[in-house]
């Protein structure tokens, strides 16, 4: 039985393989009617999705890669690659097997041990990967399509993590490619995506193509967010990288490109009025815009200069500058998981509700004993959020007395200089401001910037055992309600040691040609399957 | 002749050496870290660092300027970074667009700018010459960009003429080449007509208030081909010394164009460079660019002998 | 007797302002920009006694058009946009004219040296030529994103592609002068050589050197809108005429007063140091001025 299957396999791996040159010549120009030109939120740079936390290396894995689980439209995860699974009753063992007919790019079949490599290197990059690998024992290979994953203590985040759409996520790649070492880069682009990269149409800077992989098998239910049948109904999908909005929003506007990820917020209402354009928001948990302040040095070493900055930061102030006062697409937000996810809750959270405080601010200043000495912010004069959020950072700071160096550069030297440890004044930092999508946020595991175990901390280097102890009883706690309870003490905790300050939650509007249909919204990737573009309007 | 031009070719790699080092040391002693962007905004201090050890950039800056050089030595402009694509397969992907937006600048550029300054200067103290000096100086007041916006909202959002953007090698037709070529080539040529002009308009004044000139008005030579025979060839010689350093200015101002009309040329590539911090293709294509910019001036030169035979070498 | 005396005064006061109508009939262009320039520049140095608070960000003003309040309306983050053009100009000159002064400074010195002492020349102008040779805005995008922006960073950026061409024109005249008779003639006298330097080669650099730096100082403020663009220009929260456009480029349909107010003061400050660097360019050639 055995052997007669993998023999047919192996034909039809063989059939595959001999075959396929043919299929890509076909493909070589799609007709331009099944492709779909998209504009997206940054230029695709590093192709291997473990390796690099990059969010558009994310996009690129859900093309070409596939996941053993993933989340449904409702962060319900759901079998995607594993077609049955199940738990020993001692709660320590899970045994997965896969579905039929998987198949690589190159023609083989996925097989367990490929799902098991893969599973490993991703664990060793990730944060929700090392938190569960703390307490795996083994990983065994039963057979060339089912594997296990043995624990040392029971772990309620196995299946989540494994599906987690934060990056990094579980993709599984060829196992020759996922013995690659975790902090080299896979350099091959060869998965069991719905989508197969094209290495000879692309022009890195330039262009990205995707063609549909003919060889896929999408699972039978409808397609919700990361799971469900993954079914491609275009011949052809590229990323197109136009550095200037203004361009790119006349290139949608004449019908040059198809789908435009992040067009100029600003905007969004006028777009509304274009007949031509269908405009939605696609991540419906938004962004969270947080400023990050550094607690190793003066000021914000001291808890009270951390407390002032909670009654400063007017998330008003930011995102109506990015948005529009009026505009629905932000809200403010006081909770330390963000708003509408499982763990928002209410705890600690007065000087929400107060608002800006100025004259308390400056009382906590002079309480934490601020000497005048100027507080460095960092300033990213080619970022949406990094350059208002630090204009506005100086203002606030110095209607509260406090002398401010705005330290203007672009995003390449800010990302630099925020892992720069020293003090201010010898080229260290004491605030700089960035986004993470509101899923990643309310994940304490997930989101780097949750920890705080000092200096191997996440920027910013907060220093805090009962946060380190409460996301540990977290992360093991067996049932969603009981995460919510320990939600609560975490949040009364962070907005008194105060890593970070929220600046604001957002909902970035996509716009797409009123021809291009089936757009699935999901946070941290764009899925391109199942949409459909029919002939211009 | 031939050993000026050994001369010149000689000189041209001493010039690019000291490029090479003056590249080299302002990437290298500036802030900015390659690791840091590509590791993604969610990775830690330690993975960083694990990143840079890997690319090499913790190695002191000799060994790796030495490594670098030995590497160009041998043809080798090395690994892009972030896409690990050789640099040299980069650039070359990259000529054709910008290649084609020279050339037609060039030429639109050119066209105008001297019959501007021939008008010019035959109208002198005309108001037809103070109204054409103006307008051309007009052209180079306003930002590259802003002229660029307003083509586009003028020919392709609202007459829906050309295309808003994008680049089509012209081994896909001539039409479509053409076609998205013209509003780019406009909004940087309109830059280079000021400046040719003006330097058209002066020499022709000069050429035309030789004693020979003179003569040949006197003799009844008609207007138009003292005008376009003598004045405009002896004329020569400055104008195209000013398209020679024009090759260098619309080496720089491509970057702006491309930026706004998306032509994925190598200013585009270089800008994008820049800002990632990818230090093999900055390098490389400063290196390119300014050789490039070393033989058209070569070449300038050269072809004065051409244009005036009183010029010997 | 008052009479008697009054009569010298008028006699010489109009012969000065006929000169000074004649010269305008004569050089409309130096006149023109001269004119702009002026009113320009005395706006900016008198900002802060009219011009109205440039830097405070107010988000729910924010895109205003042209009011009562606000002349020139507001801008994406609720700055008043007239404020900024006011102030844009201090910072806009300034650019223009250090660009121009440092560069003809420097490449004066350079030049003078390089044209003067042979051996110096020969590694100073292959310095120069590499220089030259690396395109002017790519390494003002690298010294700007490199290093810290600031607006003397930026000037920096701008000048020192500038350089190598003073220098080449500095060479250029120092070399033909120095083969005139005259200056042979006080080599040969025993003339100290700062003083054949300052007497008789330095002035003739004067005329070419004018005119060169209204051009440098016209492109440097054109550069400085261009790094702007490409988000290597000074910083935003300091005012000036490119940064303005860039940072509003998406408002170009929305609220156009944000580009047009900035763009039309750069155009007319542009044109006009152009148009005083054609009339000098005219009258200080002295071969064309006899033609004019």
């Amino acid at each position: 039985m055995t052997t007669r299957r993998s023999i047919l396999k192996g034909g039809l791996a063989a059939a595959a393989l001999t075959s396929a040159p043919s299929i890509i010549k076909t493909q070589a120009q799609p007709s331009r009617a099944r492709t779909v030109r998209a504009v997206m939120h940054a230029d695709l740079r590093v192709l291997d999705p473990i390796w690099t936390t990059a969010n558009i290396t994310a996009y690129h894995g859900a093309m070409i890669y596939d996941t053993l689980f993933g989340l449904d439209a409702n962060f319900a995860p759901q079998p995607q690659m594993v077609s049955k699974w199940g738990l020993s009753d001692d709660k320590l063992t899970y045994t997965f097997e896969l579905r039929d007919g998987l198949k690589f790019s190159d023609g083989q079949a996925v097989t367990a041990a490929d799902c098991v490599a893969s599973v490993r290197r991703w664990a060793a990059r990730s944060g929700s990967g090392q938190s569960m690998m703390a307490r795996v024992k083994d990983t065994p290979v039963v057979d060339d399509r089912t594997f296990r994953i043995v624990l040392s203590e029971p772990y309620g985040l196995v299946i989540d993590s494994l599906s987690t759409i934060s990056t990094s996520l579980c993709y599984m790649m060829r196992r020759r490619d996922a013995e690659t070492d975790p902090n080299q880069q896979v350099r091959e682009t060869i998965g069991s995506g719905p989508f197969l990269y094209n290495r000879d149409e692309t022009r890195p800077g330039n262009r990205h193509v995707y063609d549909r992989n003919p060889n896929y098998v999408p699972r039978a239910e409808p397609p919700s967010g990361m799971s469900g049948g993954k079914v491609v109904k275009l011949d052809r999908v590229t990323f197109e990288n136009i550095a200037d909005e203004q361009t790119a929003l006349s290139a949608l506007q004449a019908g040059e490109i198809d789908f435009y990820e992040v067009p100029p917020q600003d905007l969004v209402d006028e777009l509304k009025k274009d007949k031509g354009l269908t405009l939605e928001v696609l991540n419906k948990t938004g962004h969270i815009a947080f400023m990050r302040l550094n607690h190793l040095h003066p000021p914000f070493n001291n808890p009270d200069a951390r407390r002032a900055m909670l009654h400063l930061a007017k998330q008003d102030d930011v995102m109506g500058a990015i948005f529009g006062a009026q505009s629905k697409s932000w809200q403010a937000c006081g909770s330390f998981f963000g708003c509408g996810t499982p763990m928002t809750n209410d705890e600690n959270t007065e000087w929400f509700k107060k608002g800006q405080d100025i004259a308390k601010a400056k009382e906590l200043f002079q309480k934490s004993g601020y000497d005048g000495r100027p507080v460095v912010v960092l300033q990213a004069t080619d970022h949406y959020l990094a350059n208002p959020a630090g204009l506005f950072a100086a203002q606030w700071l110095r209607s509260a007395g406090v002398n401010v160096d705005l330290a203007a550069m672009d995003w390449g030297a800010l990302v630099s200089r925020r892992a720069v440890k020293k003090p201010p004044a010898e080229g260290g930092w004491n605030i700089f401001s960035t986004t993470v999508t509101g899923i990643t946020f309310s994940d304490p595991i997930a989101f780097t910037g949750q920890a705080a175990n000092g200096e191997k901390s996440w920027f910013g280097w907060p220093s805090d055992p009962l946060q380190e102890r409460l996301r540990d009883k977290w992360a093991t706690a067996p049932t969603l309600e009981a995460r919510k309870e320990i939600a609560k003490e975490l949040q009364s905790n962070g907005w008194n040691y105060i890593p970070h300050l929220i600046l604001g939650q957002f909902f970035r509007n996509s716009a797409w040609r009123k021809n291009v249909t089936g757009v699935l919204g999901m946070p941290e990737v764009v899925p391109f399957w199942n949409m459909e573009k029919a002939a211009a309007i | 002749m031939l050993a000026y031009i050994a001369r010149r070719l000689a000189s041209t790699v001493l010039v690019m050496g000291i490029v090479a080092v003056f590249v080299f040391l302002l990437l290298h002693l500036s802030p900015g870290d390659p690791a840091a962007i590509i590791a993604g905004d969610n990775a830690t201090g330690e993975q960083i660092a694990g990143i840079r050890k890997q690319l090499g950039l913790d190695d002191a800056l000799p060994v790796q300027f030495y490594r670098w050089l030995a590497a160009v030595l041998h043809g080798d402009l090395g690994i892009s970074i972030f896409s690990n694509e050789p640099v040299a397969k980069l650039i070359s992907q990259r000529i054709e667009p910008t290649l084609s937006l020279a050339l037609m600048t060039l030429l639109i550029a050119v066209t105008l700018a001297v019959s501007f300054g021939v008008v010019a200067a035959w109208k002198v103290g005309s108001w037809v010459d103070r109204s054409l000096m103006v307008v051309s100086v007009l052209g180079f007041s306003v930002p590259v960009f802003v002229v660029g916006y307003m083509l586009i909202y003028v020919f392709s959002i609202s007459l829906r003429w050309l295309p808003v953007q994008g680049y089509s090698p012209i081994d896909q037709g001539f039409g479509p080449w053409i076609e998205r070529l013209i509003l780019p080539s406009i909004a940087l040529g309109l830059a280079y007509v000021a400046l040719i002009a003006r330097i058209t308009r002066t020499s022709m004044l000069e050429v035309l208030a030789e004693d020979y000139i003179r003569t040949a008005n006197a003799k009844g030579v008609a207007t138009r081909s003292v005008l376009l025979k003598h004045a405009l060839k002896n004329a020569g010689v400055p104008i195209i010394t000013v398209i020679g350093i024009g090759v260098a200015l619309l080496i720089g101002g491509v970057v702006i164009t491309e930026t706004v009309f998306n032509i994925p040329g190598v200013g585009r590539l270089v800008v994008d460079a820049i800002s990632k911090r990818d230090y093999p293709i900055i390098q490389g294509v400063i290196l390119i660019f300014s050789g490039v910019y070393v033989l058209v001036n070569l070449l300038v030169d050269l072809s004065y002998t051409l244009l005036d035979p009183r010029i010997r070498y | 007797m008052s009479v008697i005396a009054a009569e010298p005064a008028l006699i010489a006061a109009k012969p000065r302002s006929a000169q000074l109508r004649r010269f305008a009939r004569r050089n409309p262009t130096i006149v023109a920009g001269g004119t702009i320039l002026a009113i320009i520049a005395a706006l900016a140095i008198a900002a802060p006694l009219f011009a109205g608070d440039a830097i405070t960000m107010q988000p729910a003003l924010r895109l205003r058009p042209p009011s009562e309040a606000n002349w020139f309306g507001t801008d994406h983050l609720g700055r008043d946009v007239f404020a900024r053009t006011v102030y844009g100009a201090q910072v806009s000159l300034f650019v223009g004219i250090s660009v121009a002064a440092m560069s003809i400074t420097g490449g004066l010195f350079i030049g003078l040296m390089s044209g003067y002492f042979r051996r110096v020349d020969a590694v100073v102008m292959r310095l120069m030529d590499g220089l030259m040779a690396i395109p002017a805005i790519l390494l003002a995008i690298a010294l700007v994103a490199l290093t810290r922006t600031s607006v003397s960073t930026v000037i920096m950026a701008i000048t020192i592609p500038e350089i190598p061409r003073v220098v080449r024109l500095v060479r250029a005249v120092v070399l033909s002068v120095r083969e005139a008779p005259y200056v042979e003639a006080a080599i040969a006298g025993g003339t100290p050589t700062w003083k054949i330097l300052a007497r008789h080669i330095l002035p003739n650099t004067i005329a070419p050197l004018i005119v060169q730096a209204t051009y440098i100082c016209a492109s440097a403020i054109l550069i400085e809108a261009a790094l702007s663009f490409l988000g290597a220009g000074t910083p935003p929260e300091i005012p000036t005429w490119g940064n303005m456009i860039a940072q509003s480029r998406l408002f170009l349909s929305r609220a156009p007063w944000t580009i047009f107010c900035p763009g039309i003061a750069l155009a007319m400050v542009v044109l006009a140091v152009n148009l005083l660097g054609d009339g000098l360019r005219d009258r200080l050639d002295p071969r064309l001025a006899r033609r004019m």
